[in-house]
């Protein structure tokens, strides 16, 4: 319930609401988003592959885009900017294999650190 | 003397260390701390192999080089030793130069699949607590003046944005009342003009 709560910080999302989200919170969130990244960590690396040789394997990169996609529609506000920019599938391929790339750097005992690190430099 | 050998794997990339205990320093005999050789075996890619003073400049310039890439800056790394260069988001061509003379340098061209294999194993040695080897310097501390700026940020805006929003409409509201009929200034009128 209360991650539940949490996601609600994400001023993208439809139902965003203006909660000062505490520090512990915060590093709560970066903890379950490394340990999520170490059990996924097979499914991003295949997502990342698709795409290197997108001629020959694109079914799993075009799936992921689709469901992500329906995903954003579904739950972010579409009427911003920033939210058109990640639907508009001539930009979007750039953010996705970056988030994909910092998950993946993540997944060891240090994830959590370098995560951090990474959301701090953005 | 029986050398230690460790290997770290990651889906499609392997590092093998091989190296010695510091005896003198009283360690386990499963321990290294002395490397004497290293071997990052990429599958479908040529093994590449070198000595202890190789093994630390190849990690730097791959971390080094992944973070460029994702903080979406240009990604080129260039040393003596190595270059790695992004072809597109996808491929990264890495030359790795020999230290010897006459010899061709080797070129990789490798996914961002196994970019990410190649640095999770650079990661297992790093942390792993039967190899000593000498640390990074990417640095893990967040300075306390980026952590607490954001923060001071945001309490700033909120403290101060309500009262301003509840000023402007305050004004905005009574500005409104300028255009209503005052019959009393119009009666003080009348008896200025009229005196009788």
């Amino acid at each position: 319930m209360t991650i539940w709560k949490l996601r609600n910080n994400n001023p993208l999302r439809k139902s965003y609401v203006t909660n000062n989200i505490k520090h512990n919170e915060f590093d709560a969130l970066i903890r379950i988003t490394v340990e999520m990244s170490k059990y996924l960590y097979p499914y991003i690396r295949e997502i990342l592959k698709s795409k290197e040789d997108i001629e020959d394997n694109s079914i799993i990169w075009n799936d992921f885009n689709k469901r992500f996609i329906e995903l954003i529609k579904e739950r972010f506000n579409i009427d911003s900017m920033r939210v058109k920019k990640l639907l508009n599938q001539a930009e979007n391929d750039e953010i996705i294999i970056r988030s994909l790339l910092i998950l993946s750097f993540c997944i060891s005992n240090q994830g959590y650190q370098k995560l951090k690190n990474f959301l701090y430099d953005f | 003397m029986m050398q230690n050998k460790l290997s770290f794997h990651q889906s499609s990339a392997s590092l093998e260390i091989i190296g010695l205990p510091d005896y003198s320093n009283n360690e386990n005999k499963d321990q290294i701390s002395i490397i004497s050789q290293w071997k990052l075996t990429i599958v479908d890619k040529p093994l590449i192999e070198g000595k202890i003073e190789h093994l630390g400049p190849i990690m730097d310039a791959f971390y080094i080089y992944s973070n460029l890439l994702i903080k979406n800056e240009i990604p080129i790394y260039e040393s003596k030793l190595i270059d790695i260069k992004a072809d597109n988001l996808h491929i990264h061509n890495i030359v790795l130069k020999s230290s010897k003379p006459n010899v061709k340098p080797l070129v990789l061209k490798i996914g961002n699949s196994l970019l990410s294999d190649t640095i999770n194993c650079f990661d297992q040695l790093i942390e792993s607590p039967k190899v000593r080897i000498k640390k990074t310097d990417i640095p893990t501390d967040i300075p306390k003046k980026l952590r607490f700026g954001l923060n001071k940020k945001v309490k700033f805006f909120n403290f101060f944005i309500p009262p301003f929003i509840a000023i402007c409409s305050l004004i905005l509201f009574s500005y409104s009342f300028i255009y209503f009929y005052s019959p009393f200034e119009n009666i003080e009128k009348k008896d200025l003009i009229n005196p009788e």
